[in-house]
């Protein structure tokens, strides 16, 4: 019979191994059921489409099988080459700078004195609120007329004039990088502020004893114990950052003239602006590639964590 | 070792601090200032950085259900609650025994399921919208809350399974093999030992379930088009499509709907921090 965290490998085949731990399985059953309804149909599912031609009453019927004119369509298209560029400033950019503060607010945090816990608490907010609010606050806040932040360059002497950001080209993908920041730097603040427990105290005071300043015992002592969380904290932010489609799609709904489309709210518009299912699918497919590759590294450092935990 | 001793490192870090302070807390105060102007006095340049006349004629306006604004916002209110509970019992119900069977178990493919499990982080919501559109549809539940809370039950999985197989790790076996020992079967050495101490992490898991069912917008936005069902995500976008010029009444209804889950957040921070992070750094 099954028995809890057996070491010795078993003798039996993979057969047997399965037979032997049946009941295991009922464990995980509810959750792969619902899983595989809900995620494995879906991604075959998404592939099925993007060789197809969908009619727009989207009756699954009538689609026509059209190769890869799909693909074709999208790497063709003429703002394939904008929208990527946009993603990847957006996706680098968003994770750079939410890296870097969440870094130095979690190195400042580390330390104790009074009131930390309400500034972490402060701090965490705009990762807890809605990303519609949070888009909502910054419109209005860069709002032309009546923004306060443009009152408040003004007063100070930095722009004359109104402030515009949102309708503007050149500043639009910032603009909206400033409020993806600001709702995901906490998140990179918690992960490293928990990964800065690991780092032993009498590693950094015997640093401290031989001399070391702040900088040399941050550098050689405390970055290569964070170097792990630091993995995972990019990967989740990239990932996040590159699925993300609130902040654009309600701040500017990609505009103006697609300088803040990303390729999220791109196949979001061609599927259901333009009910153009199969274009779509083949777009969803080509980031799910981007996607897998990612997902390597992703694994990779997981699993490099659960090999070091090794019992 | 003198701790107290003041550098330029710790100057530095505290202008730091300061303005990154500024950066996260301004754009909060500023959506609460701007809730309790009027609408006439929102729209002034230069803006007054304090409500002159406050009023909260906004608030009173959203949560009265004798105005037509307050009856709309009520339901999208009540509509989230709904979903967000429901979403939440279900998916800890489903998630505490596949956390404890990957945590204690060794079944051949535990490893592999496990990251299959991770492996959805992966992938981009709108990789999903269009088959689970065509699928609720075909099911019949466009416009319902199941097909919300069956969306939001699945993707909400992989995360809390994972942030309740940190817990069980920490647990010591030995408690269990004890109880097993006096006589308990494994079912209940799982319930009367394992589920008491792992009530932080469960604790956790639901809040973090609850607070993203409440924040989601892209599914809600798609599945959903019937004005009663919406949820409060896309009732606050319709509600700036037909009022576009009521900032305050914008900023009132964003204040609402953030007080739940914020509270929520701030009053068990301790362990959503440490649940959030628990897989991240254990090494």
């Amino acid at each position: 019979m099954s028995r809890p965290h057996r070491s010795e490998p078993s003798s039996r085949g993979l057969i047997g191994q399965i037979i032997d731990h049946r009941w295991d399985y009922l464990y995980v059953l509810p959750a792969l059921g619902v899983m595989m309804l809900v995620i494995a149909y879906p991604i075959y599912y998404t592939f099925y489409l993007s060789f197809f031609r969908t009619p727009p009453s989207l009756a699954m019927s009538e689609k026509i099988f059209n190769g890869f004119d799909n693909y074709a369509t999208v790497l063709g298209s003429d703002s394939f080459q904008q929208v990527t560029w946009n993603t990847i400033v957006w996706t680098v950019w968003s994770t750079f700078f939410a890296l870097i503060l969440g870094l130095g607010a979690a190195l400042v945090l580390n330390r104790e004195f009074m009131g930390r816990g309400l500034l972490r608490g402060l701090l965490l907010i705009p990762f807890v609120i809605s990303a519609v609010a949070a888009s909502y606050i910054w419109r209005w806040i860069y709002h032309s007329d009546f923004g306060v932040l443009g009152a408040v360059l003004f007063d100070l002497g930095l722009i004359d004039g109104k402030l515009n950001l949102l309708d503007n080209i050149d500043m639009v993908l910032p603009s909206l990088i400033v409020v993806n920041v600001w709702k995901e730097f906490p998140f990179a603040m918690i992960m490293i502020l928990a990964g800065l427990q690991t780092v032993p105290d009498q590693l950094l005071n015997a640093a401290r004893v031989d001399g070391a300043g702040a900088f040399h015992r941050f550098w050689h002592v405390t970055l290569p114990h964070l170097k792990g969380v630091l993995i995972i904290t990019v990967l989740l932010l990239f990932v996040q950052n590159l699925n993300h489609f609130i902040i654009p799609w309600i701040m500017t709904g990609g505009g103006p003239a697609g300088a803040s489309d990303i390729w999220i709210t791109q196949i979001y518009q061609i599927a259901f602006g333009r009910i153009r299912f199969g274009i779509a699918s083949a777009y969803s497919v080509i980031l799910f590639l981007v996607m897998v590759v990612i997902g390597y590294f992703y694994v990779k450092a997981l699993t490099g964590d659960e090999d070091r935990q090794a019992h | 070792m003198d701790k107290r001793r003041i550098t330029r490192w710790h100057v530095f870090g505290w202008i730091f601090l300061v303005f990154l302070l500024i950066y996260a807390v301004t754009p909060l105060l500023w959506m609460l200032i701007t809730s309790f102007k009027s609408q006439f006095a929102a729209l002034q340049y230069p803006p007054d950085l304090y409500p002159k006349n406050p009023t909260t004629e906004q608030y009173v306006r959203l949560l009265s259900p004798q105005n037509d604004v307050g009856r709309q916002f009520l339901r999208y209110l009540l509509n989230s609650i709904m979903v967000s509970t429901v979403t939440t019992i279900l998916g800890v119900a489903v998630a505490v025994p596949a956390a404890y069977a990957f945590s204690r178990f060794r079944f051949p493919g535990r490893k592999a399921l496990f990251f299959s499990v991770l492996f959805r982080n992966m992938f981009p919501a709108v990789v999903f919208l269009m088959p689970l559109f065509i699928m609720m549809r075909w099911m019949g539940l466009v416009n319902t809350y199941s097909s919300l809370v069956i969306t939001y039950l699945t993707f909400g999985l992989p995360l809390s399974i994972w942030l309740l197989k940190g817990f069980y790790d920490n647990i010591p076996v030995q408690l269990e093999q004890a109880a097993r020992i006096d006589g308990c079967t494994r079912f209940q050495a799982f319930y009367l030992i394992v589920m008491p101490l792992s009530a932080p992490g469960i604790i956790a898991t639901a809040i973090y379930s609850f607070i993203t069912a409440w924040n989601e917008y892209v599914y809600a936005l798609t599945f959903l088009n019937d004005d009663q069902k919406l949820t409060l995500p896309v009732g606050l976008q319709r509600f700036f499509t037909e009022y576009a010029t009521n900032w305050p009444g914008l900023m009132a209804a964003s204040f609402i709907m953030s007080v739940p889950v914020v509270a929520m957040f701030l009053i068990l921070q301790k362990y959503f921090v440490r649940a959030l992070t628990e897989g991240a750094v254990k090494a």
